[in-house]
């Protein structure tokens, strides 16, 4: 049966504008890089509280990974899939709409971080209306890209096609169920989950973010565009394929690894361990296999930019993926964990694997879709050569100032006591470094605003109409037997051909791997008490406390201070007891902090008195000379929204913290308001110069940082008040 | 009686391993299905499938070698 040829006109113009958008917000999320990483070398330019560091950081990583690496992605999508699978896009409506409804996102997102507006759960920090956004946004896409597999003209679905996927189904359930939350005002909500839980679900999320978002829609861009431009098949398809379901397989369960030495439950951390001790052997396996795709095309390396960033960016991908398993060996990740060492491993994949490709990808497809010659082939290879130094200034400083500040951190000296007992004397030692990687991020980041003017060079010499050169291609052919959808299709007929043909299928395959990944290794931390024995001294926040956990939420003070101490003599001896699983049963969302740039607040309660709080926000350096923290003293004149207290108690309520009567209407303002007259008291009689903070949010977040850690010494003068035995 | 109840007292634990033996197997399904000898030809083309594809507006590069 010989099939007619269909002709057709891929869609090029979506992916322009893709194009546009990653290169747009790669400037202004490495821009934003740039300006957090002076801003702790030069804390005055901490200047207003919408840009302060607390408040920059989330902007700038979830700049750089939703909005540049995100536009990179669906830019490389859309032109891979069409001709990949013969078809244009199924609908251009949702293509626009998918691309309009991202940017909207984006710019929601420059908005709300500025203004404090956070669920402050790292790379998930946008709001609830936001996350409904962005699931929709997702789903369009989604639907846009099934599609278009449905409607191919390409039987066998390539490998690529494989990952994007992948990537697809897995962002979408990790996004919703990392987000569950209840909402407590229009921007303000608090994470269903609480404590180890909530730590769990967001580094489940963290970490496959990382997997789903930044690897494997970049393999399949990888999978396309190396063999495009080095004109050659991928090295091996096997190994490519072997590659894809290894990494889907394992991916979901690395997760943990991020909380190792946490109140974790030690099964679920060494679980993470040795899933990403595994993943070496994909990692490594697929990496060779880009690399050795540009067999007998080296000579072209040393003259072509494109191929040059293609190299660097799977090294890259290489050589974080062998660190990836190394830092998460727990004996490893105990020196790395809090400092700057996991900034370095982060900024090797992020700008060399994820810049780096998507910079070769953007110039190989420039030409072709503006219909041109690329405006200046010198200034590429000018881009890779600065941005290739300014990667490993970055990377050196940083690996550095990460190793430097863990041994400090954990040095005795001879007679038994902390080496380095004031913390901040750990931190100025970084400052050279962080000048250097300041240095080496302005290097990357002119390496962008290099390319931003190349494509726009090459986009003005483009001809006044583009060609729209029609495709023909046979429309797909039914075989006898492809019809009946049969889930054992697979493994009843050798080879790929019946299931491949089924993409409906195949997601279904892949959605099972990872979801029974997922519940094997959540459900337990969930269902099973012996993981989280709770702690009777253990009682909810004030409802003046929590509006004081709020602003500890909203200034970011989570980017920079851990709550979360961990079972070392040097951690105990520093900081106070070690933290229990059953100590953050009421903390929606969990605190715990991945970067200790200042020092862990988990022990902070009682420590200092009020005042010294209030000095210390005012004006920190007066309080710490030389401290890199940003000074807050507009806490002391901005007025507590009390108004809003009774509906934050309401939701923690209806989350199952027990707040008993503090639900009757006004009861916890009441209560808030007297608390405030305590602390405001208590202040104005140490300083007569501190009066009337008893409506000033000051007096809200000193009343939370005084109950940190206070429970726990309750717990421990009555023993006995523990309820269940086991698990520590 | 909470569901935490009921999970708690199931004797779940010998489950993983039997989850690590379920993924082992599909492990070794994929690679006999990807490693078949007969498989070789099927594969090759696959691999060719991003440099035969068409390209739009194709500038000098699509001429080299």
């Amino acid at each position: 049966m010989n099939a007619q040829l269909d002709s057709f006109k891929y869609d090029d113009a979506i992916v322009r504008k893709f194009l546009f958008a990653t290169v747009l917000w790669g400037v202004v999320g490495m821009l934003v890089g740039v300006i957090i990483a002076l801003q702790l070398v030069m804390p005055n330019l901490n200047f207003t509280p919408w840009l302060a560091f607390g408040r920059l950081r989330p902007l700038h990583t979830n700049a750089v990974i939703f909005a540049f690496a995100g536009n990179a992605i669906f830019t490389g999508v859309y032109y891979s899939s069409q001709r990949l699978l013969k078809t244009r896009m199924f609908s251009d409506a949702l293509s626009a709409a998918h691309f309009w409804g991202w940017q909207l996102i984006i710019v929601a997102a420059a908005v709300t971080l500025p203004l404090g507006i956070t669920q402050s759960k790292e790379y998930a920090e946008l709001e609830w209306p936001i996350d409904i956004m962005i699931a929709v946004v997702w789903v369009i896409f989604a639907v846009n890209f099934f599609m278009t597999v449905a409607r191919r003209r390409e039987r066998h679905i390539y490998v690529a096609i494989w990952f994007y996927i992948a990537s697809i189904v897995t962002v979408a359930i990790l996004h919703i169920f990392n987000n569950l939350s209840i909402p407590a005002g229009a921007l303000k909500s608090y994470s269903l989950y609480a404590g180890v839980q909530d730590a769990f679900m967001q580094w489940w999320y963290g970490h496959n973010a990382v997997a789903f978002f930044l690897t494997t829609p970049f393999l399949g861009l990888m999978y396309y565009f190396m063999p495009k431009a080095a004109n050659r098949p991928v090295f091996s398809y096997r190994l490519s394929i072997l590659h894809f379901w290894t990494l889907v397989f394992m991916y979901i369960w690395a997760g943990p690894h991020h909380l190792h030495y946490t109140a974790l439950p030690e099964w679920a951390s060494t679980l993470g361990m040795i899933f990403s001790v595994m993943l070496w052997m994909p990692s490594w396996g697929g990496g060779v296999n880009g690399l050795l795709t540009l067999r007998g095309a080296w000579n072209k390396v040393a003259e072509d930019p494109i191929l040059k960033f293609f190299v660097v960016a799977v090294t890259a991908y290489m050589m974080s993926t062998f660190e990836g398993p190394m830092l998460s060996v727990k004996s490893v990740n105990a020196l790395a964990h809090y400092t700057d060492w996991i900034i370095a491993h982060v900024h090797t994949g992020a700008l060399g694997w994820n810049g780096f490709l998507t910079a070769g990808m953007l110039y190989w497809l420039a030409p072709r879709l503006f219909q041109t010659k690329l405006f200046s082939q010198k200034l590429a290879e000018v881009h890779f050569w600065i941005g290739t130094f300014g990667m490993i200034l970055y990377a050196t400083a940083i690996y550095s100032a990460g190793v430097q500040q863990g041994l400090m951190w954990r040095a005795f000296d001879e007679t038994g006591r902390l080496q380095y007992p004031d913390f901040i004397e750990t931190t100025m030692k970084l400052m050279p470094m962080y000048w250097m990687r300041a240095l080496g991020g302005t290097m990357f980041l002119v390496g962008m605003i290099l390319m931003a003017y190349n494509l726009v060079m090459t986009w003005a010499k483009r001809p006044a109409k583009y060609e729209e050169p029609v495709v023909q291609a046979p429309a797909l052919v039914k075989t006898p037997g492809e019809t009946v959808p049969n889930i054992f299709a697979g493994l009843t007929i050798p080879g790929h051909r019946k299931w491949e043909a089924l993409p409906l299928l195949f997601t279904v395959w892949t959605a099972v791997a990872v979801i029974v990944a997922s519940l094997f290794e959540i459900i337990p931390t969930f269902l099973i008490q012996t993981n989280i024995p709770t702690i009777a001294s253990v009682k909810p926040y004030t409802p003046l406390e929590l509006a004081g956990r709020d602003i500890y939420q909203r200034e970011g003070c989570f980017n920079c201070h851990s709550q979360m101490v961990r079972p070392f003599r040097y951690e105990t001896e520093r900081f106070g007891e070690y933290s229990k699983p059953g100590e953050f049963v009421y903390d929606h969302p969990f605190l715990w902090g991945s970067r200790r740039t200042g020092p862990d607040l988990a022990r902070e309660g009682g420590k200092y008195n009020n005042l010294w709080h209030v000095n210390h926000m005012a004006q920190p350096r007066k309080v710490t000379p030389n401290s890199i923290m940003p000074a807050y003293p507009q806490l002391l004149t901005q007025k507590l929204d009390f108004a809003t207290i009774q509906k934050h108690v309401d939701a923690m309520a209806m989350l199952g913290v027990p707040y008993g009567d503090m639900v009757k209407e006004g009861a916890a303002v009441e209560a808030a308001k007297a608390q405030a007259a305590e602390v405001a008291a208590d202040i104005a009689a140490t300083d007569p110069n501190y009066t009337g903070l008893e409506d000033k949010e000051i007096t809200a977040l000193v009343a939370y940082l005084q109950r940190l850690g206070v429970d726990i010494k309750k717990a421990n003068e009555v023993a006995a008040a523990r309820t269940t035995a086991g698990g520590q | 009686m909470r569901l935490t109840d009921v999970m708690s007292h199931a004797g779940l634990a010998g489950y993983a391993e039997f989850a690590l033996i379920l993924f082992v197997l599909a492990f070794l399904g994929i690679v006999w299905v990807v490693f078949r000898p007969g498989n070789k030809p099927a594969m090759d083309a696959a691999a060719r499938m991003p440099i035969d594809d068409e390209s739009t507006g194709t500038p000098e590069e699509e001429t080299r070698s």
